[in-house]
């Protein structure tokens, strides 16, 4: 374990050109997909606690279902739907960093709704209530609640990105883990792990939590300045 | 101006039977009545923010309603730009925001993020938020439950002084019999959703004619 973790730490400072792929294709797939997550989920969750609607509890319980979607099931849709028998198959998006981003975006966008529901219905009415009583239009309201909701919003984020990183089934099915295309983190940590290669599985391990320390320091500075 | 009447059902209780009321321009009716007789209900739904039975109109005509909740919500700004999102933000705005900040004794807080401020200052933050327009009709629901002494006479008479001003009537809901007898030309008592007694405030607060309202002016040290 310790020679591993030695060999981990000079492969990391070695600047490895796989070692280098993997980084990136990690870094593009969980950034994007996180932000797109959080682009859909954040005013749809808001939204959700905002308006008060016939179907709003139950829409709320089908994305709680969603929440708890597995990822290989996640992967499947995404494969029957891509793949050469599927109905998009002409969009050729097999094994492509774009199908592994989709997949994601459906995995994580309902815990983003969900995170942002459950804060925001804490402070809608009153926020709602206020708003109306000062005579504000509705979508005026929304933007306010928005606003009270920044907060929140660091934190769910974290909690989008952090499971984008760390997801391996559905990223595993749609994208393959091919070698300087698909291979992510997680995928490479399993697929080496499975070759006997601890020494650069334990090294993704590393640089996996020190992307995901970086980051959360990052937002919190972020969100420190921000509070004031 | 006419209040209508109206009925609100909760899981088929009715919690609120409203007869409707003559609520003249320019003048207060002081609602009271123990707690769960129906007055916040009655602020509620009369200021839109909640619909009564059936969701038609509880005003006779068109108005422009301003409504002061009993937990008014300080957004996540200073206090003077809180008090300029109910205005067009013109120099007027800016002025008259300064000097309802200065009259309620928050000016030196007209800089400090609202969400920060304690309970009473939040209170006096949200009235002088409130009347940053020129409504027809106020709904007042406790303004001053928060305040001390001192604050909430600031707040009566700054209240007095822009219904004088404005000519709007006042639907002012409170605790306080004795803010009741000074800020309200008529008063409405609310017993377990029903409207018990209405009429000039002097004469209910002194000569009460149901037994339930003799009972609440005794118990509450009329």
């Amino acid at each position: 374990m310790v020679t591993a973790l030695r060999q981990a730490v000079e492969l990391v400072l070695s600047g490895d050109h796989l070692l280098a792929d993997i980084i990136e294709v990690t870094l593009r797939m969980s950034l994007s997909s996180s932000i797109l997550a959080l682009v859909l989920g954040v005013p749809l969750g808001t939204l959700l606690a905002f308006c008060s609607f016939r179907g709003r509890q139950a829409l709320v319980v089908l994305n709680r279902t969603l929440m708890g979607l597995p990822p290989v099931v996640c992967g499947l849709i995404c494969y029957m739907l891509f793949s050469g028998v599927g109905p998009f198959r002409h969009l050729r998006l097999m094994y492509t960093v774009r199908l592994m981003v989709i997949a994601q975006v459906l995995l994580i966008t309902p815990l983003i709704i969900g995170n942002m529901e459950t804060y925001a219905q804490r402070i809608a009415p009153t926020v709602r209530e206020t708003a109306q009583g000062l005579g504000l239009p509705r979508r005026r309201a929304f933007l306010l609640l928005m606003n009270e909701c920044r907060y929140q919003i660091f934190s769910t984020y974290l909690f989008g990105f952090s499971r984008a990183i760390a997801e391996v089934g559905a990223v595993s099915m749609v994208g393959g883990a091919i070698a300087y295309k698909t291979n992510v983190m997680t995928t490479a940590i399993m697929n080496y792990t499975n070759m006997g290669n601890f020494t650069l599985g334990v090294a993704l391990g590393i640089i996996l939590l020190a992307m995901s320390l970086v980051l959360n320091l990052a937002v919190s500075l972020m969100q420190g300045r921000l509070s004031g | 101006m006419r209040l209508l009447p109206f009925t609100k059902t909760y899981q088929g209780k009715t919690v609120l039977d409203f007869p409707g009321m003559e609520l003249p321009a320019g003048q207060v009716c002081a609602v009271i009545g123990a707690n769960g007789g129906g007055k916040s209900t009655l602020a509620k739904i009369v200021s839109g923010a909640l619909p009564p039975d059936g969701g038609g109109a509880v005003l006779d005509g068109p108005c422009r309603v301003g409504y002061m909740p009993q937990h008014s919500y300080p957004f996540r700004m200073t206090v003077r730009r809180n008090l300029l999102l109910n205005a067009d933000g013109g120099a007027d705005s800016r002025r008259r925001a300064e000097e309802l900040l200065e009259r309620l004794e928050i000016g030196h807080l007209a800089d400090r993020q609202a969400h920060r401020l304690s309970g009473g200052e939040t209170a006096r933050m949200a009235l002088a938020r409130l009347l940053m327009r020129d409504y027809g009709l106020l709904v007042l629901d406790e303004p001053t439950a928060a305040m001390d002494i001192q604050s909430t006479a600031l707040a009566e008479e700054l209240v007095t002084q822009y219904r004088a001003r404005t000519g709007c009537a006042v639907l002012w809901v409170t605790h306080s019999l004795g803010q009741a007898r000074r800020v309200a030309d008529s008063a409405l008592f609310l017993y377990r959703g029903q409207a018990a007694e209405q009429g000039p405030a002097a004469k209910l607060l002194t000569d009460p004619e149901t037994a339930q309202l003799r009972q609440f002016l005794e118990f509450y040290g009329a």
